[in-house]
């Protein structure tokens, strides 16, 4: 393969736009009786319908109990007053579908895609599942255990445990800093009180959202929520809704070393604070970004990839959630190379301070995110996606309707502004898993070292 | 790189969507066919250029050079040279990406459709005079030798799986991984690109499918006048090797630390579009597509031996393997991991499937179907590998035919046929060997 496909986007409904002759079609909006807020949207090139839902509660309301918002959306497939774990499982993919739940860090969630003949048969299985799990102790017993091993297991994977890491750099002790998966010692003291409290503090009509996008009728749709979704009470006392991240810069660069014994590469990410997903300026932000870190031919995959051979990929991206946000560059190289990687890595950011943009780059920048705009919602349910993340964010259509426009307001002289007002540039953060015996007296050029093994539970 | 291929299954009659007449070809004189899909959902476009060419071209002392080569394609050419081909794509508003496997090496190309001559004249460009600036060779040599360590630094299943496969094949070039070995990667000289590409990447090698808001006689126009110019290479020597029958059970051992084993089962298989393709092809979905496959369903969630289930039935053009992988939950050995997934293929043998199941896994061959004709890559990436696996892409229209055929009678018998001791291969990573 040539290249890992470059994430471009700040959050998948972020890319690129050509107005004009793109924009987010049409769709109705209301709130039933109970506080659910739906949307729906006629889409009918192909006879499926994708469904979407949201729940207020994500990892940040884990509390002591790390793990629990994932545990939590994972349980509510393990079984309903009126369907044993066995009958949801065998229900959706007979009908040859799966419904699949999960935790982000601001927000739990629920996806599934229906073909249109089966919608019927399937839609009261999705109601029973939000509104009646019965979260059964031997179903969570059993997920307890492979659910450790598994988190044993992701960190055979550097790539895919590195962001946990960092954000624990980053955030400390805020919620941020909270491991989507949890750790180990979080899900082995997880049992059916504690899910249950979980649930009715946060999965609640007023917190939630549904979107419903495909091959239906409006009107006949509408019935059917009104039909299933209208008995949906909210089981207990919620928790609140907003909470203020303070998110100071840093006052020194840090360097994170995972030791991983028998590493033969160096993953690395270098960053600091990022933005929040309501950032006006996100979307001259993220053009930026592609210049740097978010395209093949971007800065950072230029010069550690194509000129240096020292990696297979480079780039950077802005991680933003709700209330706080994460800047970071990313990469791997053979363990031998750590010091040249990391260097050249430094050096290529620095650019963005030292020499800035130039029109040329910033025109094929321009293009870029334009063009690569609408297949990012071509699908039902990337729509559906979509309309449930502006529920969460509070954001506006404006964000598909008018990103040509903010994207061709950026000039020279705007992109330099973004460049120091968003982009850290002192006291550097870095987290490095590899061979630390072999990697510590380069680590510690950057800054302060902390050390950890990555047999240790958590991060 | 290793990229599982859509699979799809559909009916002209069912799916008004979509039917074969929507498909629009035509060859070009250099014998390079061309198949277009106008869908205007969109005001993009794709282009993918498939190769009949993959690591089953290979030899001895150039494993990996095909995937090599999938890279060079993108380091200069006549009139764009180094770093210009991605450069030029991507201010015109385009990204690209490309993959290899055992058989096959794909281009493709996304962009808004009001840039499509500027791809045309890029892919022709690296087509007609594609070249080999030997600073390029070196810096990607190192890009590679990065991919190949990065997947296995990641994926203990990854070294697992490069050691069965060497140990289930012995004659056919099926047994070294796409990626290459290392000192192939590190010795391949620039001579053994040169041949490699006026041996392979010459027009009537090569498929070019384009769908998206086009019209097809802009198409036709844009093929004639930047691709028809291309000269016709000689027809591509072909693989003769055939595997012989494997005439015993295999076991193969790597050691590397992990928290718990993984396990690999292959058994030798016939290629696809071959007669028991579509019953094999309905087994591999019984035995793990979705959490009520029988594998999943029993091992994982059951019996608890395992953390992950899976099993991959590659599209090939000539006889391959069925493979079967898992990784082992705390405490449970490879052993018994592997004991678990053949009591199942043998209950499969013994007692075969119910209607249920069989109905179940045409529905999620349907879906498959639905979302892959939501978008015009999938669309794309379907039609070329159609065209490619069963020497027609019209077969995609009549795949539900060939799999209604499909009995549960059919899917015992070649479970029975096909999942035999003698013709098995297993292989176990872990820390340190079980007693």
């Amino acid at each position: 393969m040539k290249k890992i496909k470059f994430i471009l986007t700040l959050v998948t409904i972020l890319s690129s736009f050509t107005a004009g002759q793109f924009r987010l079609p049409d769709y109705e909006i209301f709130k039933m009786k109970n506080g659910l807020t739906v949307y729906l949207m006629e889409k009918k090139d192909v006879p499926l319908i994708s469904i979407s839902m949201v729940f207020g509660g994500g990892a940040v309301k884990d509390g002591k109990i790390s793990g629990l918002a994932s545990f939590t959306a994972e349980a509510l497939k393990f079984g309903t007053a009126a369907y044993s774990k066995t009958q949801i499982d065998s229900l959706f993919n007979f009908y040859g579908s799966d419904l699949n739940t999960y935790a982000t860090l601001d927000y739990s969630g629920l996806t599934t895609q229906l073909m249109k003949e089966n919608f019927s048969k399937l839609f009261p299985v999705i109601k029973e599942v939000v509104l009646n799990p019965t979260f059964p102790a031997d179903e969570i017993e059993k997920r307890k255990q492979r659910w450790i091993a598994e988190l044993e297991q992701a960190k055979e994977s550097p790539r895919a445990v590195i962001q946990s890491y960092f954000n624990k750099l980053i955030f400390g002790n805020e919620v941020y800093a909270n491991p989507l998966n949890g750790t180990k010692a979080g899900v082995a003291a997880i049992n059916q009180k504690i899910i249950k409290e979980f649930y009715q503090m946060n999965y609640s009509p007023e917190s939630s959202a549904i979107s419903i996008v495909g091959d239906f009728n409006t009107s006949s749709m509408k019935s059917e929520l009104e039909k299933y979704f209208n008995q949906w009470r909210s089981s207990g006392p919620q928790t609140s809704e907003d909470f203020t991240i303070i998110q100071k810069p840093f006052d020194k660069a840090r360097v994170y070393l995972i030791n991983k014994e028998n590493a033969f590469e160096t993953t690395f990410l270098i960053g600091g604070l990022g933005i929040t997903m309501s950032n006006e300026d996100q979307v001259q932000i993220d053009v930026i970004n592609t210049i740097l870190g978010g395209r093949f031919t971007s800065w950072l995959n230029d010069e550690l990839r194509v000129n240096a051979g020292l990696t297979y990929g480079a780039r950077s991206r802005f991680a933003s959630y709700r209330f706080a946000g994460t800047f970071y560059i990313s990469s791997f190289t053979a363990t031998k190379n750590t010091e040249a990687a990391l260097d050249l890595a430094v050096k290529t950011y620095n650019r963005l301070f030292e020499k800035g943009i130039d029109d040329a780059t910033l025109r094929s920048a321009k293009n870029y995110v334009k063009g690569q705009f609408p297949p990012d919602y071509e699908t039902s349910s990337a729509l559906a996606r979509f309309l449930t993340q502006k529920f969460i964010y509070g954001l506006d259509d404006s964000y598909i309707n008018e990103f040509e426009k903010k994207v061709d307001q950026l000039d020279v002289s705007k992109a330099n502004e973004i460049i120091n007002k968003y982009f850290p540039k002192e006291n550097l953060q870095f987290t490095l898993i590899g061979k630390s015996d072999e990697i510590r007296k380069i680590a510690q050029k950057y800054g302060e070292l902390i050390e950890r093994n990555i047999d240790d539970d958590g991060f | 790189m290793k990229t599982i291929l859509i699979f799809l299954i559909a009916a002209a009659s069912l799916f008004p969507q979509v039917k074969a007449d929507d498909v629009k070809q035509f060859t070009l004189k250099n014998g390079m066919k061309i198949f277009v899909l106008e869908d205007n959902s969109i005001p993009n476009a794709n282009m993918y250029l498939f190769y009949k060419v993959g690591s089953r071209n290979e030899h001895i002392g150039i494993t990996g050079i095909s995937h090599f080569f999938e890279h060079m394609m993108f380091n200069g050419a006549k009139k764009y040279g180094p770093k210009e081909f991605d450069r030029v794509m991507e201010a015109n508003g385009g990204s690209n990406n490309a993959y290899t496997s055992e058989n096959i090496t794909a281009y493709t190309n996304w962009f808004p459709s009001s840039s499509m001559e500027v791809i045309f004249d890029l892919e022709a460009d690296r087509i007609a005079n594609l070249n080999f600036d030997p600073k390029m060779i070196e810096s990607e040599r190192g890009v590679i030798l990065s991919e190949r360590s990065t997947g296995l630094e990641n994926s203990p299943l990854e070294e697992l799986w490069q050691t069965v496969q060497a140990t289930a094949f012995v004659a056919h070039s099926y047994m070294w991984p796409v990626i290459g070995w290392e000192s192939d990667i590190r010795n391949w000289t620039k001579e053994d690109l040169e041949n490699y590409f006026h041996t392979y990447y010459a027009p009537n090698n090569c498929i070019v499918v384009i769908s998206g808001d086009v019209k097809l006689d802009e198409v036709k126009r844009l093929a004639e006048k930047y691709f028809e110019p291309i000269s016709a290479g000689p027809k591509p020597r072909a693989i003769h090797t055939i595997e012989p029958e494997q005439l015993g059970e295999k076991k193969v051992f790597v050691k590397r630390e992990v928290p718990s084993p993984y396990v690999m089962i292959t058994y030798h298989v016939p290629q696809t579009g071959s007669e028991d393709y579509y019953a094999l092809n309905l087994l591999n979905s019984i035995l793990s597509a979705g959490a009520s496959s029988r594998l999943y369903s029993s091992l994982v969630e059951k019996k608890q031996l395992a953390i992950e289930v899976g099993t991959y039935y590659p599209e090939a053009f000539d006889p391959t393997l069925l493979y079967f992988y898992g990784i082992c939950n705390d405490g449970v050995l490879g052993t018994q991991l592997i004991n678990a997934i053949i009591e199942e293929t043998d209950k499969i043998i013994k007692e075969g499937i119910t209607e249920a199941e069989l109905q179940k896994v045409k529905n999620q061959k349907l879906m498959e179907f639905f979302q892959t004709t939501e978008t015009i890559n999938g669309m794309s990436n379907t039609i070329g590998t159609y065209e490619l696996f069963f020497n027609d892409y019209k077969k995609l229209f009549t795949a539900p035919e060939d799999y209604k055929k499909v009995t549960a009678e059919d899917i015992q018998r070649v479970a029975a046929k096909y999942l035999t001791k003698q013709n098995r291969t297993i292989g176990i990573l872990n820390t340190e060997e079980e007693q």
